[in-house]
């Protein structure tokens, strides 16, 4: 097996025509911080979109760990081990916040189908365990206070923090995580920043869209820039970062972003 | 410690079981329908309440379970007891073959869908196509239950019956809402996409809702067809499934309390009022229509955050 955990390869991925990819490639390695930047309305959700199933891309490949998953349903990409947050937040608004994170556990939890019915004590001890993981990452995520509270009633940086939680649940290889610091303030932010560090520690691979370009650039091993679907620029940090290239993009842009 | 929600419970729970010593035997026979609509309530709540499916055939399940036993006693002979069994499978096997093709569909698609199953459903008992259903009268004669020589004949067996049939049940939401099959249902309910990100196959709970949806709905068969020892095809049809649809969404979807008084309202008040004729029905539907202006999430909301107590230490 190649050092790459993903390749994406050649993809492009069109809505009614008008291209949203565009012939895009990139290679993440195991364990690394991959950012992904580039002006509103880039095709870098639709990407993300591309390798959690969400989206079939027209061409092109996409390799986990060698093997093919272009074309995959999203539950089984969760289950390989890519899990994800939201642009958009999706949490299960009206659950709590521990119910909430027990999603991420579905994956990982061996209840037999005649469970739903019957429990037994193999359930008792299964249950129990996938609680305490989920306490655990309370724990992590300074959630265990809101336990019980609806994750829709809370503020959009704890909201973005129970979406980390939930994916993490999962034990993912890879996490994906679109925009996580959108709607944050400059103290949330740097805690966000802590946090990836920490979950990079535990051996998760991630693949990171952001446009705070602080933190991508201090988190990022390695960056992918794309405009109108496609790459205008890759290296590390300090190389993407005074690419002409790549300043022309946003100037030509509009750089505030609606976070929609 | 015991919260207000368990009081009511109890008090729910005996004043039930003495029930049968303080009415008459027309307001005996109302208990028992009560508590077998209750059931069939609650199987079509782990359907449309928990997974999220609109699904209004839930008649046809209720009236594959009572076909099922009356057919198996009556043409065939078989004691009621040796029914119960194939009173539960042969609903769950339809579920699962008639469902298998529409759950992928949208909400309202999947809706005329199910609506569509429960007319055939009726068409074909009507039509008595295997010579098995007896037509538009139905089937007559559907013995009591019988255990070693003891009869279960009068009205109060029946409830009592109807009454542990009912504790089944709640024993097995109780059981679904703890475990990762119940959590499923409410994931994909409250968002597919998110659910499904999470690993969690769409496909495989919504059909795993339908299957003991109707397994549960056929038991509550049996009983009703013994109950009233006949069954016949308008006890099942389209009009049944849009009462036990409307019971869920006016008591409250996936609240247990919530099923409970919608079946209350929905059948046990028009009894009340049965000396108004079918002026009562004008109250109940202003009834709906009020709920869902009022109380869209039902009388009895379901409430979330039902998590283990070592978890809850550090919640202000
Ligand atoms: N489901 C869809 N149908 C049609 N067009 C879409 C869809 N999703 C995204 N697009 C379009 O694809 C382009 C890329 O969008 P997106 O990936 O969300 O950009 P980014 O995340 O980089 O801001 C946009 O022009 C957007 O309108
Ligand atoms: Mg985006």
């Amino acid at each position: 097996m190649s050092e790459y955990i993903l390749e994406i390869k050649n993809v492009s991925k069109f809505f009614h025509g008008l291209v949203a990819i565009n012939n895009l490639s990139m290679k993440v390695k195991k364990g690394q911080i991959y950012g992904i930047i580039g002006p509103n309305g880039a095709g870098k959700t639709t990407l993300f979109n591309c390798i959690t199933g969400i989206y079939t891309p027209e061409e092109g490949q996409i390799l986990w760990k060698g093997k093919e998953i272009k074309g995959t349903t999203p539950y089984k990409i969760a289950e390989l081990g890519i899990l994800r947050t939201f642009q958009t937040i999706r949490l299960f608004a009206e659950m709590s916040v521990a119910e909430n994170i027990m999603s991420g556990r579905h994956i990982k939890s061996k209840q037999k189908w005649y469970n739903g019915i019957i429990h037994t004590p193999a359930y008792f001890k299964d249950e129990k365990e996938n609680w305490l993981k989920v306490g655990e990452l309370m724990e992590f995520f300074s959630l265990s206070e809101y336990a019980t509270t609806p994750a829709g009633d809370l503020s959009y940086g704890i909201q973005r923090r129970i979406e980390m939680a939930r994916a993490l649940a999962a034990e993912p290889e890879l996490l994906i995580l679109d925009e996580p610091a959108a709607g944050l303030n400059e103290n949330e932010t740097i805690e966000l920043t802590k946090m990836i560090r920490k979950i990079q520690a535990m051996g998760v691979t991630i693949m990171m869209i952001e446009h705070d370009m602080e933190m991508v650039m201090s988190l990022s091993e390695y960056i992918t820039v794309i405009n109108f679907g496609a790459k205008i620029s890759a290296g590390i940090p300090s190389f993407v970062q005074d690419d002409p290239v790549v300043i022309e993009a946003y100037i030509g842009s509009d750089e505030e972003d609606d976070h929609a | 410690m015991m919260n207000k929600t368990s009081m009511i419970a109890i008090a729910l729970l005996i004043f039930m079981g003495f029930y049968p010593l303080f009415v008459d035997s027309a307001w005996l026979a109302v208990g028992t329908t009560f508590l077998v609509f209750s059931v069939v309530a609650f199987s079509q709540d782990i359907i449309l309440g928990r997974a999220g499916v609109f699904h209004m055939g839930h008649a046809m399940f209720f009236g594959l379970g009572a076909y099922t036993t009356a057919i198996l006693n009556v043409q065939f002979g078989w004691p009621i007891l040796a029914t119960w069994a194939p009173s539960v499978l042969v609903p769950m096997f339809f579920a699962f073959i008639l469902a298998g093709p529409i759950i992928h569909l949208r909400g309202d698609y999947l809706l005329v869908a199910t609506i569509g199953f429960n007319i055939i459903f009726i068409q074909i008992l009507e039509n008595d196509i295997f010579g098995l259903t007896g037509g538009p009268n139905g089937i007559f004669g559907i013995d009591i239950v019988r255990v070693f020589g003891i009869e279960f004949a009068s009205g109060t067996y029946m409830y009592y019956m109807a009454f542990i049939l009912l504790g089944i049940a709640l024993f097995i939401m109780r059981n679904l809402d703890r475990s990762k099959f119940g959590r499923a249902m409410f994931y994909i309910n409250k968002d597919e996409i998110a659910a499904q990100s999470m690993g969690i196959s769409i496909r495989y709970y919504k059909l795993y809702a339908f299957v003991v949806g109707a397994g549960i709905a056929g038991a509550a068969g049996s009983m009703f067809s013994v109950q009233y020892s006949a069954v016949s095809p308008e006890a099942f049809n389209v009009t049944q499934s849009i009462m036990f649809f409307t019971i869920v969404l006016v008591g409250g979807s996936a609240s247990l309390p919530g099923v409970l008084i919608g079946t209350f309202i929905m059948f046990v008040l028009p009894e009340v009022f049965r000396e108004f004729a079918t002026a009562r029905y004008l109250v109940f539907g202003l009834a709906m229509i009020l709920t869902m202006i009022l109380r869209p999430r039902g009388i009895w909301p379901v409430r979330f955050g039902n998590i283990p107590s070592y978890l809850k230490k550090d919640v202000k």
